[in-house]
């Protein structure tokens, strides 16, 4: 029971965290600039645990992920300016549009291995950024699209700084839960088997092809939404927050986190966003303190602030005896 | 259990940043303003940076009002998600009462849809995109767009009796506006665009794109760059022989052409509206100073952020003490042949610089003015 109990503490910790204890600070404060942050790390959080699922749990190297979350931010946009249709329809349609262009150029992409797969992700993002920044007619190029129209919901206008804070931490910790069910379950155990040997997985029946793309076109998804949640929270979309920087800095962040840990994954997209807002004092060398925490981290913690093992031993006590709880702590995960 | 440790080596870390936050001078009137210091194009904050530490001493040396004027100076990376959360930033602290910056129009219009929500007036020295300063009545800037530039162009090249001409630009919002505005003027006075291409910023090699250009056989090039790319695409026209006249906006008006093309970039013609030995002494002080600080000439964007902080500054005087930002968004919407080093600026009701232009040319690597 006590076992149960401790499991069950962290996410409630979290929860009370990033729905009373944030709110509460930042209505207290009642600066924008704290909310923009609070967000801005929302919303990569969700970026780095869609990106863990491939990255982390499946062990595919993806180097393109920013590309999706563009494609997410662009439909979102294109869809409330052109279409007139509002944050309702926008935020599922970004979603489904990534993982739709997921699937389309996965079914070739994921009979490649390890560093072909790594190259050819590269090579998606790259296009699909080419594509944002020179199909003028539709995405207007590296014009970029205005986004006018607020976030309304049921014909109620969201408006506040903190009704908006709610609405992206109620929809992050949504699609959080989804990726922590699927990440941590027998689907999960069987994506860390294509990690561990592919080969092997394969010959006990696991279909490798099928699970990688169903896992890379989930992870689109999750990246669409971000992007929707991007463009209805700023308003303003271009090429360029779409390249391939992003796609690193959210790699970066799942690494320091802890390559294959969800808890992780969050840790590190709320260090790499917040730590350069820290630093902004330092002034021009700021970059190179981050770059600087980042080699300490990898250096003294090459498995990550909360690494796999660590995490996964508390997500098993979260579901108590249900989900196998391994005799010992055995040693599996990223090395 | 293992996380304090992690945490204690990341506290430990972060925490000498806490102490290095500047602490806010009392009395003061505050500016901000949101440059690319670290980043891709991080050159062009340093120098606006530059413009506006030699502004605001002089300003503050003059002794106009009886408070000390102070800017601070945010690093976006020219990154739209910085620029935002800076934007917040400074509109949060209630005594910066004006904005200037950012250097792209990509992240200037992403940080001015938070100055348009919170009445924050924003004033960038180089954000060209159309659509900027249609955002809301907040937003100014101090770039002649390519509305104004690109007819120009094009009348001074039929003038010379240059029909035939391709167009080349780099594929950002500005380029599109280089191509488009030239493209319409052209075409009216009889002209035609025998080819139009977009190129990335920081092409390396521009042999195909100059071979595709000499297949054309145009009279002239109309060309939409920066410095950079300015030098590499006239170095690798001489090496591949081709002698077109090549024409430009005020964008390639850098020393740097010169500097890195050397004898290769003789000859191109461009419009700017900032002449480094002008003989008018508002010109000469900034240069000498500029010399002081860079020890080279300053180029057309340093002027840009010189004259537009001295604009903002003078939104200041005319509204001290009751400097609000909505008094000062007042202000700079009146602003009337302000006398700045690019020439005397007006703002027109849709906020936007009309400023007078000048013919220049490289002859003897020096920007020389001259008639036609």
């Amino acid at each position: 029971m006590s076992e149960f109990v401790r499991g069950r503490l962290v996410p409630l910790l979290v929860l009370l965290v990033v729905f009373a204890l944030v709110p509460y600070g930042l209505a207290k404060f009642g600066k924008g600039y704290f909310f923009q942050v609070a967000q801005l790390v929302l919303i990569y959080a969700l970026l780095a645990v869609s990106l863990h699922l491939v990255t982390g749990a499946a062990g595919l190297l993806h180097l393109g992920h920013a590309a999706f979350y563009g494609v997410g931010a662009y439909v979102a946009a294109l869809l409330g300016t052109e279409m007139k249709l509002g944050f309702l329809w926008g935020l599922p349609a970004a979603g489904l549009a990534a993982a739709a262009l997921a699937f389309v150029v996965a079914l070739p992409t994921m009979r490649l291995v390890s560093i072909y797969f790594a190259v050819a992700t590269l090579a998606i993002g790259q296009m699909i950024h080419t594509v944002l920044l020179n199909w003028v007619a539709v995405t207007k190029g590296p014009n970029g699209v205005m986004l006018f129209s607020g976030i309304t919901l049921f014909g109620t206008p969201v408006k506040s700084p903190i009704a908006i804070y709610f609405l992206v931490a109620g929809l992050v910790a949504l699609s959080i839960w989804v990726l922590h069910r699927l990440s941590h379950s027998y689907y999960g155990n069987a994506l860390r088997s294509l990690r561990e040997d592919d080969q092997c997985a394969d010959a006990m029946g696991v279909d490798t092809v099928r699970l990688k793309i169903e896992v890379f076109t989930v992870s689109a998804f999750f990246a669409g939404i971000a992007g929707a949640l991007w463009a209805y929270t700023t308003g303003y979309v271009s090429p360029g927050d779409f390249g391939f920087n992003t796609s690193i800095l959210v790699l970066a962040m799942i690494v320091v986190g802890g390559l294959g840990s969800l808890p992780g994954a969050i840790i590190g997209a709320a260090l790499l966003i917040l730590l350069p807002e820290v630093l902004r004092g330092v002034g021009d060398l700021r970059n190179v303190m981050v770059g600087i925490v980042m080699f300490v981290s990898i250096l003294f913690l090459p498995r990550g602030l909360l690494g796999e093992v660590s995490a996964l031993s508390l997500v098993r006590r979260g579901f108590g005896l249900k989900w196998g709880a391994a005799p010992s702590d055995r040693e599996v995960g990223w090395r | 259990m293992t996380l304090t440790r992690r945490h204690l080596v990341a506290l430990a870390l972060a925490a000498p940043a806490a102490f290095a936050l500047p602490a806010a001078a009392a009395e003061t009137v505050k500016l901000g303003y949101q440059l690319p210091l670290t980043g891709n194009t991080a050159q062009y904050g340093q120098d606006f940076k530059t413009a506006a530490e030699i502004a605001l001493a002089r300003f503050n040396a003059s002794g106009r009002i009886p408070a000390k004027v102070e800017i601070v100076f945010e690093d976006s990376r020219s990154d739209a998600k910085e620029g935002v959360t800076i934007a917040r930033k400074f509109v949060d602290d209630e005594k910066i009462v004006g904005v200037l910056g950012d250097f792209t129009s990509g992240v200037s219009m992403a940080a001015a849809q938070v100055y348009k929500e919170a009445g924050m007036p924003q004033l960038s020295q180089t954000a060209s995109h159309p659509d900027y300063t249609k955002i809301s009545e907040w937003q100014f800037r101090n770039i002649t767009t390519q509305a104004g530039e690109g007819p120009y162009n094009a009348d001074w090249m039929v003038a010379k009796g240059y029909k035939k001409v391709a167009v080349i630009a780099e594929q950002t919002d500005w380029g599109q506006s280089v191509t488009k505005y030239f493209a319409d003027e052209i075409a009216a006075k009889g002209g035609k665009v025998v080819l139009t291409e977009y190129f990335n910023r920081g092409l390396p090699d521009f042999r195909s794109l100059l071979t595709k250009i000499q297949r054309e056989k145009p009279d002239a090039i109309y060309t939409g760059f920066f410095y950079e790319d300015a030098a590499n695409f006239l170095k690798q026209m001489k090496q591949l022989g081709i002698a077109i006249p090549v024409y430009s906006t005020s964008a390639a008006h850098n020393q740097k052409v010169i500097e890195l093309a050397g004898a290769d970039a003789e000859g191109l013609s461009l419009t700017t509206n900032f002449l480094p030995n002008s003989p008018k002494p508002e010109v000469k002080e900034f240069v000498a100073e500029w010399v002081k600080v860079r020890g080279a000439e300053p180029g057309q964007f340093p002027a840009q952020a010189f004259d537009a902080v001295n604009i903002m500054l003078e939104a200041v005087v005319k509204t001290y003490p009751k400097s609000t930002r909505a008094a000062i968004r007042d202000a700079l919407a009146a602003t009337k042949d302000f006398p700045g080093v690019t020439g005397s600026t007006t703002f027109g009701a849709d906020r936007e610089p009309v400023k007078q232009l000048s013919k220049v040319r490289i002859v003897g690597g020096v920007f020389t003015p001259v008639a036609d």
